[in-house]
């Protein structure tokens, strides 16, 4: 299927649809994000799972298409989306955070394997050029787990995971949705600073909030924390109540406003949930 | 064209050795993105290694070469900067030159200095900050072990069945390490650790056991006694694998657990708990840093940790082994590349006259057997006007050394000092001369981790300003000289040359370790590298017991001075603070330095917590924030010693080991007092 | 005997003005409670109501105008939604939702703040302290 993604990236290159290509690149056995300038630089771009290509980029807090397309800002770019990222650009542009005119989508589908890999509920995207869709994972074993536990048994459960935080920020910064220059979670007024643990479980809480409406369930937060806290679950959980309650989910369309940025005449809720 | 590329490379901090990409677009620094596939670090970073960027481009970066005239420092080109360095370097005889080379700098950096230091200046006064961390180890596992590294691997922490963490605060010291320790507990492995304060990981440990600084040796010669007397010893590796045995098992047995009570302060039933943890488990890992090397005792501390490991046969194994965890990206390697006064690279011994042989074959030149000072003694003799010109590249030792006020005036006293780094560092601007270097993103080179990992450095960016790599520096220096020995196409070819000297790396060349570091001894071509030493045996034949008696520290708390100084680090700064006090995220998280007080104490002396309070020895005088609370326990304050403005190592003790010459960083008497408005 | 310190955010509009009739009329309630005016239910950030958990309250009470009425037209709306994405997620960390409420309390309502106040404080007597503020 890689073949056929190359392929296509080369047609838009030769038919000057585009001027480079962002996508994933294999070298020694690494894969890391690339800009693609060339018609034969194609031959390593390869699709992968568990690989970011959006990171934000500290300091500024902006990914690379970002920053190249604030440097570049005539440049034709295709991207090569996997579900996640069509998700990601689609939840930037709703905050304007990025310009999807002059990107071009190579939609492709990941497989079988890489689904479960990542724990992805929905392995394609929207916009999909190339390969199958197949079903994502619907159902996540932890989180049926905690759900099943007593309340005090899910507290002592989320006190000792968030006691092994070392304050890394590292949740934050592999999320490609976490921009805001300003964070919260660095605010003395919010939470202590200089502390680890931090304080449990309002520091976690502050970026889980702040990402209700925004997560797309790509699972590099819980990849990049390095005591093994199971964020993903809590990610998944507030989507599921999210949609539950707004039938709203992120990363589908960049018109469709956010729940908890409208009035419940925009976007209403299901009934007896706040008392 | 759009130029955007990731260059894999080690992180500046800590000995964990994890490798990173540096995101660069267009030839500007844009981010770090953390490697998924790295061996140490998964994809996962600590909060300095996430900020490793930012402080490559701070806007107090020296670019151009600094003289000192009339008392300040003014721009000066680099063929003039070198003409007088040279010129003055020659008016100075060897005995009366000391150079200190860099932990933070790279393998071939370090080779290269000590090789100017002896080749071209003919002195052996070579050392780095290793004298002030784990100088210790080198000479307590040399003689227990014969090789004075880690010698087991970091990812095999995580299937030990039990974890002894005695003087590190891992988490903080060495967050990626405390990663596998937290999973090998998750796995169901026992966790003792031994600290007198309570620091985070004891919140999950089976046995925690708060000795009084100082008291370790009296603390593992308790458990050793335990093991004995409950018959739990490896008797079948004491014979087979070790030596010396009867006189270790003369002096342990003085040690009962009532005796260690009194001198440690550990309860006797909780002592009596963690042995036994530590002896009846598969395989014990023991793990050290600054709490065991610190000391005037810190040979045999570290000898003491060395004789529990034999004792229970937990050396030569896949997750055992005694792990002293290196604190700089690099000491380990500028150990290994001999910039220290006894041994050239490999730890090949300076007075050794075939080795000597050897060396002067390979650089052409005449060197000296005389073995050459240490740090504190390069210092003393300054003061005393022995030493009158020193050459120091990327160390601060007017932060990272005991008793201020003594480095000052020493350095101060100094007819010429040469000061290489990347920032003005308090120690550079006493300098006569300052070199501006280039830091870890803008040169190739490699690092080695704790672990014996020998990791590529990879250039991420062009030399900001007029910076130059320290490499090059050196080799323009000796080539002004009059040295045609120094002349390198790039660090790739130095490592050729110290692969051809040096037997633990002969097998290391660049090519090799283009994909994955190599961990040494990597001793041919061939050979893949070494995860854990002394399997099968030891690298001097048998391990060998020693029996020590416990000493004191040597300055103890006394009427006028009635509390124990212990210093320390937080994990949102390092060392001096050079790097992290420049990045905006750390300081955020602490802006400014503290001492820790215990509550009780608090209380007795009417402090409150957050109250600003003088802290003074028989050293000097300091002023600082309080956090009250319950870290340390009564009678002791503990103070981080990166801060510049409330420096703990005013107060600092230069008192040393008799034979590692290690300042007794770890103990010292201090009183404090409110500050009356 | 377990007293629980409750935290209420109560707009200037109508909760406010409804606990200053409650005054007036002398409907006793709880005092238990501390109210903080603010101008609308809008403007409670859900990260107050984590961090008067995290720092040991057990309960917080929001007060607002009812739908429709609210002085700044859909600020109540957001409250609404807010409060109830923080429930289901205090929820899901493992602290019991029922200790937040949002009560719509109109300016004429003094009876029904009293009783609204009353009926929290004696929920949160029943679920317990907060576990959070047990020292560990």
């Amino acid at each position: 299927m890689i073949k056929k993604v190359q392929k296509l990236a080369r047609e838009y290159f030769q038919s000057g649809k585009v001027e480079i290509i962002y996508g994933l690149k294999k070298h020694n056995n690494k894969v890391v994000p690339s800009v693609f300038n060339k018609e034969d630089e194609l031959k390593d771009l390869v699709i992968s799972a568990k690989e970011p290509l959006l990171n934000i980029c500290r300091p500024s807090k902006k990914n690379i298409i970002r920053l190249i397309e604030e440097k570049y800002p005539e440049a034709k770019i295709g991207m090569v989306v996997r579900g996640c990222d069509e998700r990601i650009l689609i939840e930037l542009s709703k905050r304007k955070q990025i310009k999807l005119d002059n990107i071009e989508l190579i939609g492709v589908a990941c497989n079988k394997e890489d689904a479960i890999a990542c724990n992805c509920p929905k392995p394609y995207p929207v916009h999909l050029d190339i390969g199958t869709k197949v079903d994502g994972v619907i159902e996540d074993k932890k989180n049926k787990e905690l759900l099943n536990k007593k309340l005090s048994e899910r507290l002592s459960f989320w006190q000792y995971q968030f006691s092994k935080c070392i304050k890394c920020y590292g949740c934050r910064n592999a999320c490609p949705l976490c921009f805001c220059k300003d964070c919260a979670m660095e605010q003395q007024e919010w939470t202590k600073t200089g502390e680890i643990p931090p304080e449990i479980p309002m520091f976690h809480f502050i970026r889980f909030y702040h990402l209700a409406d925004r997560c797309i369930d790509c699972g590099e937060c819980e990849a990049a924390c390095p005591v093994d806290i199971p964020l993903l679950t809590i990610s998944k959980q507030i989507r599921n109540d999210i949609k539950d309650l707004f039938d709203y989910e992120s990363g589908l369309d960049a018109e469709q406003e956010s729940p908890l940025l409208t009035s419940l005449d925009e976007v209403p809720m299901k009934e007896g949930e706040s008392k | 064209m759009i130029e955007y590329k990731n260059v894999l490379t080690v992180c500046p901090y800590c000995g964990c050795g994890c490798n990173f990409y540096l995101q660069v677009l267009d030839g500007n620094l844009v981010g770090v993105l953390p490697s998924k596939t790295d061996i140490t670090s998964q994809g996962k970073l600590c909060i300095k290694g996430w900020n490793a960027s930012d402080f490559v481009d701070n806007k107090d970066r020296l670019t151009k070469p600094l003289i000192k005239k009339e008392g300040k420092l003014v721009e000066i080109s680099w063929d003039k900067a070198l003409d007088i360095i040279v010129n003055k370097f020659k008016e100075y005889s060897p005995d009366e030159i000391a150079v200190l080379s860099s932990a933070k700098c790279t393998n071939e950096e370090n080779y290269l200095m000590m090789k100017f230091a002896r080749s071209i200046l003919k002195t052996n006064n070579v050392d780095h900050c290793a004298r002030l961390c784990h100088a210790s180890t080198v000479v307590g596992l040399g003689k227990t072990f014969g090789s004075g590294a880690m010698t087991n691997s970091i990812r095999e922490f995580e299937n030990a069945d039990c974890i002894f963490i005695i003087g590190s605060n891992t988490t903080e010291q060495h967050p990626l390490i405390s990663r596998y320790v937290l999973r090998a507990k998750e796995k169901g492995a026992r966790l003792i650790i031994a600290d007198p304060r309570r620091i985070p990981l004891t919140r999950f440990a089976d046995c925690h056991l708060r000795q009084r600084p100082g008291t370790d040796v009296a603390l593992l010669n308790g458990m050793m006694n335990i093991i004995l007397n409950e018959k739990i010893e490896d008797k079948n590796f004491i014979q087979n694998y070790t030596e010396n045995f009867e006189e270790l098992k003369a002096i342990v047995k003085k040690y009962t657990p009532h005796v260690v009570e009194k001198i440690t302060g550990i309860p006797d039933n909780l002592l009596i708990k963690a042995a036994r943890m530590y002896a009846e488990a598969n395989s014990a890992s023991l793990i050290y840093s600054m709490g065991i090397t610190q000391h005037t005792t810190g040979v045999d501390n570290v000898v003491s940790c060395a004789n529990l490991a034999m004792l229970t046969g937990n050396v030569g194994r896949e997750s055992t082994g005694v792990n002293p965890l290196r604190g700089q990206n690099n000491v380990q390697g500028a150990c290994d590349m001999g910039a220290l006064p006894n041994v050239y690279s490999g730890y090949q011994s300076v007075s050794d006259e075939n080795i000597k042989t050897k060396f002067e074959k390979a650089w052409n030149t005449e060197l000296s057997v005389t073995p050459g000072l240490t740090i504190v003694e390069m210092l003393n003799q300054a003061e005393t006007g022995n030493i009158k010109a020193m050459y120091i590249m990327g160390e601060n030792p007017m932060l990272s050394d005991p008793d201020i006020n003594h480095v000052e005036k020493s350095l101060k006293k100094l007819e010429f000092l040469v000061v290489q780094d990347i920032f003005l560092t308090e120690t550079a601007q006493l300098a006569d001369m300052v070199l501006p270097a280039t830091s870890y993103a803008e040169k190739d080179g490699t690092f080695t981790a704790t672990d014996r990992r020998v990791q590529r450095v990879r250039k991420a960016i062009e030399p900001i300003g007029n910076s130059k790599p320290d490499w090059q520096i050196i080799c323009e220096l000796a080539e002004k000289m009059g040295s045609d020995e120094f002349k390198y196409a790039s660090p790739s070819k130095i490592m050729d040359e110290i692969a051809m000297v040096t037997p633990i790396y002969q097998g290391i060349d660049y090519n090799r370790i283009e994909d994955i570091g190599l961990q040494w001894p990597c001793l041919s071509k061939e050979h893949t590298g070494t995860p854990y030493l002394h399997k099968d045996k030891f690298s001097r034949g048998k391990g060998k017991f020693f029996g020590i008696e416990f000493k004191d520290a040597v300055e103890l708390p006394d009427n006028e001075f009635p509390f124990v100084l212990t210093t320390g680090r937080t994990i949102f700064h390092y060392h001096t603070g050079t790097m992290t006090r420049r990045t905006a995220s750390l300081n955020r998280e602490v802006p400014e330095g503290y001492a820790e007080m215990n509550h009780k104490d608090a209380e007795r002396l009417n402090i409150s917590n957050g109250e600003k309070i003088y802290v003074s020895s028989r050293r000097g005088k300091i002023e600082v924030d309080v956090h009250v609370g319950e870290i340390v326990p009564e009678g002791i304050i503990f103070i981080p010693f990166h801060f510049s403005e409330s420096p703990a190592n005013m107060l600092t003790n230069p008192a040393f080991d008799p034979v590692a010459k290690i300042p007794e960083l770890k103990v010292c008497a201090v009183k404090v007092e409110k500050i009356k408005i | 005997m377990f007293e629980p310190k409750i935290l209420g955010f109560c707009c200037n509009w109508c909760a406010y003005a409804g606990a200053d009739l409650a005054g007036i009329n002398r409907n006793q309630y709880s005092t238990n409670i501390r109210i903080i005016r603010v101008m609308c239910s809008g403007t409670i950030d859900p990260l107050y109501i984590m961090k008067a958990f995290q720092n040991g309250i057990d309960g917080v009470f929001i007060g607002g105008c009812h739908i429709g009425d609210c002085h700044y037209q859909d600020g109540n709306h957001r409250a609404k939604k807010r409060v109830a994405v923080v429930k289901r997620m205090l929820g899901y960390l493992g602290l019991d939702p029922r200790r937040v409420r949002l009560e719509w309390v109109s300016a004429a309502e003094g009876q029904k703040f009293a009783k609204v106040i009353n009926d929290f404080v004696a929920e949160i007597k029943e679920i317990g302290p907060n576990p959070l503020s047990r020292k560990k």
